[in-house]
């Protein structure tokens, strides 16, 4: 009698423990959530102003050496603020060896461009300013040109207190594209409680995802992405791979790591993968099926995964479920020349087609 | 008295456990992080291939270990697994143990497992006994594991496991394989000896890493009938190679030897001295699509006088016991909620007689209705050949058809 008591105890003690389990976002602390509020560095808080200011440097092409990129030429509103080529054209038809990341909610992740380069999105927003493959220009000569033009003078003035810096130019564009969030997808009103708003098929999928598909340790958290590098042998077996991450640090581990995207709003962001090279999620789920791609330094996490074909599409329904509407932005007006004539057109994005790559990075 | 005050706890416990509550109840490590039994399992218990790499990792992703949370900083982690249903065996011996035809509870282990710190996890499995029919508690229980693993020690090449633990010389685990019938080649064992897959306790070293090869090595107290002042003198040694993406679980092809030594007490008292045994093994794991082939092969042999037991009047091994066993085992695993199998194990040691030589087929499938919930149907038919007193070749049925579960 006295074991069965003592037996029963510790198993109303178990039953108590699980019982009390923290809450979800608590304890699982790898799971998918809704985005929390826009963090925001004290150095560079977020005023009307300066983000209408950062929108126009955005869509600016002026900021390039030959006045025909912006930012927007490769990370266009239409198509999920990312380009819908594998790789992107830039100054003097130069093609890039990356594919364009989209912004939208690119104010939440830790690390920018494919190999975490940038620290802070100031930081990120002037590096294709420079960059000889993309815009081509040289920082002081972009504040040159800037402080040229009166509208722009002006706005400077008002928001910082003095004439465009680099540094100025670096914070306006950062508080415009922290503006450029995903509202709430399916996925996120299925959090909070409209079992409906997933399909039968997204609900399959996001068991997969968690699951058998194995997309949670690394795509997690509210961003779906751990905002860390990871070696899928993506473009590593050729004759000149590119290094990702290692470039960076400088640490052989590191050998072909590349940071882990976002995957809200992606089905608005083909083509995938940081070489642009699979064209749909269809695409992109075959290949992580297939276990990546082997070379020395493959991330241990890589796998076969042994789905079906119905399970494939599930997938791929649920990844289309996290698409949520994005911040409306207008093509702004933006400053005319010092002698009157107007800017370039800002929704002029030439849509270029897919050419050979001759390397650089985004 | 007694049977109200059970199942009053029953239903407490029950009730306390059925409440709504904020987070789905599923196992330990699932719950810690939020995914679901699948990441893990291929179809539950078995492991998949990146299970197997957790557990390798000392119960932490590959790769992320400065991202893991304590069992601190993570829900309780406990876990809960039995399985209950009708089981029918005809097992031809009655005089021995009695056949079955009746529902049945088919135990329970309770766990705990997680991580203290970085690169220090811990597995705690209790086993409590109970009454099959009745399902209540008896007396006692077992300590089944109870291990602290201190993993990438300097390098992945070097993880250590102290205390009581499945050991890594099983190629195919006892304790999480599909079946309910237990491995026969790993069964096989002289009187009062524990089975090759039982838990061991001791120390183990481990190592994984490039060109998919892996290697386990031990020193453990080794067979349950040794006494407490026996010094431990059991060692093992296993490697293997993986080739292909995967660990030979659901993905990759996985070739393994493993090498087994160590002294055991008989039963026999007139046996003064502990006595040698060792084991020698070849192991295959094949995967294509959705199939996976496992395949073992033992050579046993265990020294004069390990076989005698006083208690069975027909004893008498005057030579070295030489044995051959193995088996084959085919799963099919067309979707993640079903999995079906079909094993042949087989027996065959000439040299002593508690054992006739054996062979089984075993056939089985699992459905599962959630991830951790299986409704489990199996039929393993056994042919046992003639040896010493026991005169005459017997069959052996066992039928099951049950829910196996864990929370």
């Amino acid at each position: 009698m006295k074991r069965i008591v003592v037996v029963t105890l510790v198993a109303a003690a178990v039953a108590l423990v699980l019982r009390s389990a923290p809450t979800h976002a608590e304890g699982q602390f790898l799971a998918n959530t809704l985005l929390p509020p826009m963090p925001v560095p004290a150095d560079n808080p977020q005023t009307d102003a300066k983000i209408r200011l950062g929108r126009q440097l955005y869509f600016d092409k002026r900021l390039s050496v030959d006045n025909t990129i912006s930012c927007a030429s490769c990370h266009a509103p239409p198509t999920g603020w990312a380009n819908p080529h594998a790789t992107d054209t830039g100054v003097r038809g130069q093609v890039g060896g990356r594919n364009s990341g989209t912004v939208i909610n690119s104010g939440y992740m830790q690390f920018q461009f494919w190999d975490g380069r940038a620290p802070t999105l100031e930081a990120q927003a002037v590096g294709p300013i420079a960059n000889p493959i993309e815009m081509g220009e040289t920082l002081d000569n972009a504040v040159k040109k800037l402080n040229d033009i009166p509208g722009y003078l002006e706005q400077f003035h008002v928001v910082f207190g003095s004439a465009a810096t680099a540094d100025g130019i670096g914070k306006a564009i950062a508080a415009f594209e922290r503006s450029i969030v995903s509202g709430p997808s399916p996925y996120d009103r299925y959090l909070m409680g409209d079992r409906e708003a997933l399909t039968p098929a997204a609900r399959r999928g996001m068991e997969l995802f968690k699951g058998k598909a194995r997309c949670t340790p690394c795509h997690s958290g509210p961003l779906f992405s751990d905002q860390s590098f990871h070696n899928l042998g993506v473009g590593q077996n050729g004759d000149k791979p590119d290094i990702g991450r290692e470039q960076v640090t400088k640490d052989a581990r590191d050998r072909g790591k590349f940071k882990t995207p976002t995957l809200r709003n992606i089905a608005q962001t083909p083509p995938y993968l940081h070489t642009g090279t699979e064209k749909t999620l269809l695409d992109v789920v075959e290949f992580y099926d297939q276990g990546g791609i082997a070379n020395d330094n493959l991330d241990r996490m890589m796998l076969p995964l042994a789905l079906t074909q119905g399970e494939k599409e599930d997938l791929v329904a649920f990844l289309e479920a996290l698409t949520g509407p994005v911040t409306d932005v207008p093509y702004p007006a933006l400053p005319p020349n010092a002698d009157g004539s107007p800017a370039p057109d800002p929704a002029s994005v030439d849509v270029k087609p897919d050419v050979p790559s001759v390397g650089g990075a985004q | 008295m007694k049977r109200f005050v059970v199942v009053l706890s029953t239903l407490a416990i029950a009730a306390t456990l059925l409440a709504p509550v904020p987070a789905r109840a599923i196992p330990a490590f699932a719950r810690k992080y939020g995914f679901n039994c699948t990441m893990c399992h291929s179809n539950f218990p078995r492991l998949n291939d990146f299970g197997q790499r957790y557990r390798a990792n000392g119960y932490q992703l590959p790769g992320r270990e400065n991202d893991e949370k304590t069992v601190l900083e993570s829900p309780p982690p406990f876990a809960m697994r039995t399985s209950a249903g009708f089981n029918a065996d005809n097992l031809s011996f009655p005089n021995i143990q009695p056949d079955v035809a009746q529902f049945q509870v088919n135990g329970i282990d309770i766990l705990s497992a997680g991580l203290f710190a970085r690169n220090i996890g811990y597995m705690l499995n209790f086993v409590p006994n109970v009454d099959l029919s009745g399902g209540t508690p008896a007396v006692g229980g077992t300590l089944e594991m109870a291990s602290v693993v201190f993993s990438n020690l300097f390098t992945p090449w070097l993880n250590v496991r102290v205390g009581r633990f499945e050991p890594a010389y099983v190629p195919f685990s006892a304790k999480r394989q599909l079946s309910a019938v237990p491995y026969d080649a790993y069964e096989f064992v002289f009187p009062g000896g524990a089975p090759l897959s039982e838990t061991q306790t001791g120390v183990e070293v481990t190592g994984h890493g490039a060109w998919g090869l892996s290697y386990a090595a031990g020193w453990v107290n080794g067979s349950s009938s040794n006494l407490l002042r026996d010094f431990p003198l059991d060692f093992y040694l296993r490697l293997s190679e993986t080739i292909g993406g995967g660990e030979g679980q659901t993905a990759g092809q996985r070739i393994g030897l493993i090498g087994y030594a160590g002294l055991a007490r008989s039963q026999d008292a007139a046996v003064a001295s502990r006595v040698g045994r060792a084991r020698v093994g070849l192991d295959l794991s094949l995967n294509h699509s959705h199939f996976n082939l496992a395949l073992q092969y033992l050579f046993g042999w265990d020294q004069s006088g390990l076989w005698r037991d006083p208690n069975v009047l027909y004893f008498r091994e005057p030579d070295d016991v030489l044995s051959h066993t193995g088996f084959a085992e085919l799963s099919w695993l067309p979707r993640t909620d079903l999995v079906a199998f079909a094993r042949f194990d087989g027996v065959y040691a000439p040299g002593q007689t508690f054992h006739g030589d054996l062979l089984r087929a075993s056939l089985g499938a699992r459905y599962y209705l959630i991830d951790q919930v299986a409704i489990h149907a199996e039929y393993s038919h056994a042919y046992q050949f003639a040896r010493g007193a026991q005169t005459v070749d017997t069959a052996i049925g066992m039928g099951t058809l049950r829910l196996d579960f864990a929370i």
